[in-house]
């Protein structure tokens, strides 16, 4: 049984601590939030203790494993605190704001022998991993032309960190490095990056990007993302090989679609919500595989070096976005 | 009075539709076909029930006013510029030509002749890009500020992956449309260009993909992927669209999305049937009349240059590894 303590109540904490309930070998012991209330509230759901304090929570809740979900700056310190404490760790993507904060977290866990996961949860979605499973399957032959786009409306969290680029990256650190992670699983390191962004335009609640990049087997991966689109939430892959083609849109994927005519006071219409339900979540999934890691001592099937990279591939697109130039990876 | 036009060589298969547009049309008469290949020129003159000329000067000597030109690129110079001299109005297929010297000499000539020229751009006349361009121009989603776009389609084969004489793969072929479109849209002119292009569909000496990335003078970044990247098994043969984000919202339009799905067991296939607007008659009736009433063309020569000019400049940005500034020196 694997004590667990979460860092941070926010949204990400509310998708993680409950995807442990449904777990054997896991328990949250501990949830730490600097709101108090955040904290005690997430903490009442999962029947654990709230902190406010990470090391009193350490010292008091005796976790085995350390979950980090506050925003992405403080991912390297609480990562650290807790390989320095002994405690195998896994934390929310992107892995750091930066490079350099990347690599003091794997040399800090690696010091200290503990198991070290970023969470790139696309690669526990089953439309992800299957889609994989057909390219390496050759269904459409070898690759040639890849198109991803993610996104919909701007993301509200606390202090409103999304929309301060220091702090988040804007959506291309924070939203489509999942998409940059799920094509380097898939066709392995880029070469060069070229992207085009509104990150640097101060639009308030609006960011979007255009990113194109070039990997080493010569696949070329066009990736956009989007913080401006009322549309709702959309995710699209397409695979282009030299023999056959793969499609995805979860506009179309839609098993279920719940519209209400009993409409609320003060809304002009009925809403229709499309859903795609699944037996198993993937931040289950995902969670559920580091657990199993942590408990068998086994490295997980994503690494610190892979969370490295992904990042990596994030900052080359802000650099090429102010540069106006194509950013080699690497180099 | 219907317009009397011809067609000059059916080597594009646009040619077809444009042929059969113009039977269609009470306004305007097919008075004749010509065409280096003897065989189809025939063919397609029992087809549409005119005449076949042995030759592109017995075409032009005959009394028609216009002409469509429709053979592989590098001879849409030679074929324009014959029916200038003629006096011949024409409307040239896209691109206009395969490099910017033989774009401008097309233009020169049919100016100092006194015809008009026209590249023939249909994706404008799509009843959903003219409901884009109207509420963009009504302001319904604010200002502009990134368009993505795709001209995707099956690798056509024939002249069009013979380079001497289409002038390039994918990227000259499926560039023009979209690059037109927004130029057409923003009112403004493409000052950059970068491009990642392969040839890792086909594995020949031709671009099969290529994804560009183009800034404009007014700011907006746009990408465009102009690849021949549908397989053969595809139940269509490609698709324009255009995903425009705007300050107050967002504009998602698949111009050919009007179809149904046909699943046959005759051949195992699965197809989409394009039930929406015929582009191609819409085109060629707007060329005729602008022959018939001596009206400017909606869509000229230069247009159909400075779109050549974006898909030449991915070229050299793909050969360099650079962005490249337009308009080329």
């Amino acid at each position: 049984m694997q004590r667990v303590a979460l860092v941070g109540a926010g949204h990400m904490g509310k998708v993680h601590g409950p995807a442990y309930a449904g777990m054997l070998n896991a328990k949250v012991v501990g949830v730490m939030d600097i709101r108090k209330d955040a904290a005690k509230e997430l903490a009442t759901a999962l029947d654990a203790e709230a902190y406010t304090d990470f090391d009193e929570m350490l010292e008091s809740a005796k976790p085995d494993v350390v979950d980090v979900c506050v925003p992405t700056p403080w991912h390297k310190e609480y990562v650290i605190r807790a390989a320095k404490a002994g405690k195998h760790v896994v934390t929310e993507k992107p892995m750091g704001r930066t490079l350099d904060d990347c690599r003091e977290m794997i040399e800090a866990t690696q010091r200290a022998g503990v198991i070290f996961m970023p969470a790139h949860v696309l690669r526990f979605f089953p439309e992800f991993a299957s889609m994989k499973a057909s390219i390496e399957n050759g269904a459409v032959g070898n690759p040639a032309v890849v198109r991803t786009t993610r996104g919909g409306s701007f993301p509200h969290g606390w202090e409103d960190w999304y929309g301060n680029f220091e702090w988040s990256g804007g959506l291309v650190l924070d939203l489509i490095i999942h998409d940059f992670d799920w094509l380097r699983w898939n066709f392995g390191d880029a070469e060069r990056v070229f992207a085009k962004g509104l990150c640097t335009r101060n639009l308030g609640h609006l960011d979007y990007a255009l990113v194109t990049i070039r990997f080493k087997n010569g696949v070329i991966a066009h990736v956009e993302g989007t913080w401006a689109n009322p549309t709702g939430f959309t995710v699209k892959v397409e695979v282009a090989g030299d023999d056959g083609l793969i499609d995805f849109s979860n506009k179309v994927a839609v098993p279920l679609i719940i519209a209400r005519s009993k409409v609320e006071v003060g809304q002009g219409q009925g809403v229709a919500i499309p859903e795609s339900p699944l037996a198993q979540n993937p931040y289950y999934a995902e969670l559920q595989h580091f657990i199993d890691c942590v408990e068998k001592g086994q490295r997980p099937a994503v690494t610190p070096e892979d969370g490295m990279k992904a990042v990596e591939i994030s900052l080359a697109a802000l650099e090429s976005i102010n540069t106006g130039q194509p950013v080699e990876i690497g180099g | 009075m219907a317009v009397k036009i011809g067609i000059m060589s059916f080597a594009h298969m646009h040619a077809c539709s444009y042929a059969s547009a113009a039977v269609r049309n009470p306004n305007i008469i097919l008075a004749g076909v010509a065409d280096d290949d003897k065989e189809r020129g025939q063919k397609m003159a029992d087809m549409f029930e005119t005449t076949y000329y042995p030759s592109y000067e017995a075409l032009l000597a005959g009394d028609i006013e216009a002409v469509v030109v429709t053979p592989e690129n590098a001879k849409h110079k030679e074929l324009t510029l014959m029916a200038a001299e003629a006096g011949k109005h024409v409307m040239c297929e896209k691109p206009l030509a395969p490099n910017l010297a033989d774009g401008r000499e097309m233009i020169e000539v049919c100016r100092a002749k006194g015809v008009k020229l026209m590249t023939a751009f249909p994706c404008r006349f799509s009843p959903a890009m003219r409901r884009v361009k109207e509420a963009v121009d009504g302001g319904a989603i604010g200002e502009i500020l990134a368009i993505k776009g795709t001209n995707q389609g099956k690798m056509p084969g024939g002249w069009f992956i013979e380079l001497e004489k289409s002038g390039g793969g994918a990227v000259i072929d499926h560039t023009v449309h979209v690059v037109d479109l927004m130029r057409w849209l923003m009112k403004s002119e493409p000052k950059e260009v970068y491009a990642e292009i392969s040839n890792l569909m086909h594995h020949q000496d031709y671009d099969d993909v290529g994804v560009l990335t183009i800034t404009f003078d007014n700011g907006v970044f746009t990408t465009l992927d102009s690849s021949w990247s549908r397989p053969k098994s595809f139940p269509f043969w490609g698709n324009v669209t255009m995903e425009i984000t705007g300050t107050e919202g967002v504009i998602l339009m698949d111009m050919f999305a009007q179809t149904f799905t046909v699943y046959s067991d005759k051949n195992m296939q699965t197809t989409w049937n394009f039930w929406g607007s015929d582009i191609d008659y819409l085109l060629v009736n707007d060329f005729a009349m602008a022959v018939a009433n001596n009206l400017p063309v909606s869509i000229t020569g230069e247009d159909g240059l400075k779109a050549v000019e974006v898909a030449l400049g991915a070229y050299e940005s793909a050969r360099s590894g650079v962005p490249i500034k337009l308009p080329l020196e």
